[in-house]
């Protein structure tokens, strides 16, 4: 029998991040407002990557006979309780919020990345048990779980990190899954199967490329989510714990408590949450816009 | 129509049986127990009067036999005493619930005053100022932390206008003026963070359908803008609008611990945090998967709500 050499093309992968950044850099353009955002992310990471450069002050050095300064030329934010610089605490706060932000989002879209391509590619009993168990965590406030989660592992930064991450999961897991149920019914899909490609070869080059639009797009939002929820553990005090500076706790500690004699103690670690978490949701809003318009109804 | 829902219903069973063994999974592998909790507040208690305290509270039997115990429980709908208090919980329930729906309620109407109608106004003077403001209000909303802002509010109501909020919760049934005083700060602190993302999805939904044929006749009949949009537009365009509304109304129910906790409100969301924190299983676990057979039915709810707005949505 005669055989036809079939050739499934591929994209080249080079050629699709070059069409993406494209993409982007056109919304940019057309958008400013995600300019704005990207500048300000951007003003975020370099503070977090450089802040033993940036800090004018180590934010653990103690000064008791300057606490509670107002904002000056010497302390721009003013100082804390105990004569700590609080710019100083704010510029390594962002390592915190970003190094929690990051990782918990990359955990919980990787794990969700996963679940999903296998829930989405095998559908059948697999999909069906993962699927509910999924939908078991997502009926369990997101708050309410990573306060459990973080009681159970003990109160630190890292696990405040892992509980951000369990609640992403569910959501990510069901976005993924549909985008390979949508992917799966291409014919090049299709196609690579009847040539007797390997499932993981079939995942990995033809579905996974098709779905990482709408996952890096998630991911963006999320991000701002998980500053927002690791701001909220550490002012419960369940998450970043004492010294180290974190937004949250800065807030929640000494913020709280001195409010009215010392206000700059809570505005300033306040816009920076703010601040950081609008530059995630703007970015987000511009990759979507990008990327997938697709997703524009999701909010 | 019964079918569909009686699949959903059925098909909620498995999902909250999960819910519930995840809750009680937890708390069991949470380090020390409530009566570690309790006796860290009360005192030095030997061994022998814990072990005694810990048979007489179940809490000596296998997990299996204390979920079993804890499923029979919520069925019959006797969730049993606090550990940490001792009040029979559906006593804390009685009071925690009704703080944490009116708050719920006021919020959700706050939210929808606010988004709906300056979510339309951005829809039809789209990529104007009035649009880039309220887009700008939206995103603010959703990024701004709720405490911070319950803190600034507090704070500065306090300096600026002499007045905080009175502390020790007071029924609306016992004093309207006194419980609205403390209710109202809260929710309009809530109704606007869930107002971003419903103001988002009213003006993109919205946007959506006014470019449909069927609201290009209206215009084309020469029918008035208002109804154009209101009567015909807004309608059509509210289903997504639904299922956030829906979802929040499910986030509100336990969500809102942290501006409850500032505000000194005793609603559910603060009984479940501290009940997380002193280790009090049975509350917890109550508490949870009480907002988690809430949070299914509302989604239900939402979904039976899709086929009034739309007729040409069927469930078999």
């Amino acid at each position: 029998m005669a055989t036809v050499p079939l050739r499934v093309p591929l994209e080249d992968p080079a050629s699709v991040t070059v069409s993406r950044a494209h993409a982007l850099w056109r919304t940019m353009k057309k958008k400013p407002l995600g300019a704005v955002s990207a500048a300000l992310l951007a003003v975020i990471v370099l503070m977090a990557i450089f802040a033993d450069v940036l800090a004018p002050y180590d934010p653990l050095a103690t000064q008791p006979e300057i606490r509670l300064s107002a904002p000056s030329r010497a302390h721009p934010f003013g100082t804390d309780d105990i004569g700590r610089d609080v710019l100083s605490r704010i510029i390594y706060g962002a390592r915190i919020s970003l190094w929690v932000g990051m990782l918990a989002v990359g955990i919980g879209t990787a794990a969700g990345m996963v679940i999903g391509l296998l829930c989405g590619y095998c559908e059948g009993r697999l999909d069906l048990i993962v699927q509910r168990v999924m939908d078991a965590i997502q009926a369990i406030p997101g708050l309410v779980l990573a306060l459990a989660i973080v009681a159970v592992l003990k109160p630190s930064t890292t696990n405040a990190m892992l509980a951000i991450a369990m609640v992403i999961i569910p959501g990510n897991s069901r976005i993924v899954r549909g985008a390979v149920l949508t992917a799966k019914q291409n014919r090049y899909v299709e196609a690579a199967q009847a040539m007797g490609c390997r499932h993981p070869r079939i995942i990995m080059s033809h579905i996974l490329p098709n779905v990482t639009a709408p996952i890096l797009v998630i991911a963006s939002i999320w991000l701002g989510n998980a500053i927002l929820i690791e701001a909220t553990l550490s002012f419960l005090g369940v998450g970043t714990q004492p010294p180290t500076p974190s937004w949250g706790l800065m807030l929640s500690s000494t913020g709280r408590a001195f409010m009215e004699q010392a206000p700059w103690l809570a505005i300033f670690p306040g816009l920076a949450i703010s601040l950081a978490v609008l530059g995630f949701n703007l970015f987000g809003d511009t990759l979507r816009d990008a990327w997938d318009p697709k997703l524009r109804r999701s909010g | 129509m019964q079918k569909y829902v009686i699949r959903r219903l059925l098909l909620a069973v498995p999902v909250l049986l999960l819910s519930s063994l995840i809750v009680f999974g937890l708390m069991r592998v949470m380090p020390g127990d409530a009566l570690i909790a309790l006796m860290g507040e009360s005192g030095n208690v030997g061994e022998k009067e814990l072990a005694k305290l810990r048979k007489d509270l179940g809490l000596d039997r296998p997990y299996y036999q204390q979920y079993l115990l804890w499923l029979w429980q919520m069925v019959s709908l006797r969730p049993g005493d606090s550990i940490f208090t001792n009040e029979p919980i559906a006593v804390s329930l009685r009071k925690a619930i009704p703080v944490t729906l009116e708050l719920a309620a006021l919020a959700m109407i706050i939210g929808l005053v606010i988004a709906v109608p300056v979510g339309v106004l951005s829809a039809t003077r789209q990529d104007k100022a009035s649009d880039y403001a309220g887009r700008v209000v939206a995103v603010a909303g959703l990024s701004i932390p709720d405490f911070w802002l319950a803190t600034l509010v507090i704070t500065f109501a306090a300096i600026w206008v002499h007045w905080i909020p009175p502390i020790g919760y007071v029924s609306f049934w016992d004093s309207p003026w006194r419980n609205l005083q403390q209710f109202l700060l809260p929710a309009a602190i809530l109704g606007y963070r869930l107002s971003a993302a419903t103001m988002r999805m009213t003006r993109s939904t919205v946007l959506e359908t006014l470019r449909e044929d069927y609201v290009r006749t209206a215009w084309a009949k020469g029918l008035a803008g208002r109804i154009v949009v209101y009567k015909h537009a807004l309608k059509n365009a509210l289903i997504p609008v639904v299922t956030i509304v829906g979802g929040q109304l499910g986030t509100l129910l336990a969500g809102t611990f942290v501006v409850e906790q500032i505000f000194a409100l005793p609603g559910m969301g603060r009984l479940t945090v501290e009940a997380i924190l002193y280790r009090d299983y049975p509350v917890v676990q109550t508490n949870v998967m009480l907002v988690a057979a809430t949070l299914v039915t509302l989604n239900l709810v939402v979904d039976l709500t899709y086929a009034w707005l739309d007729p040409r949505i069927r469930y078999q």
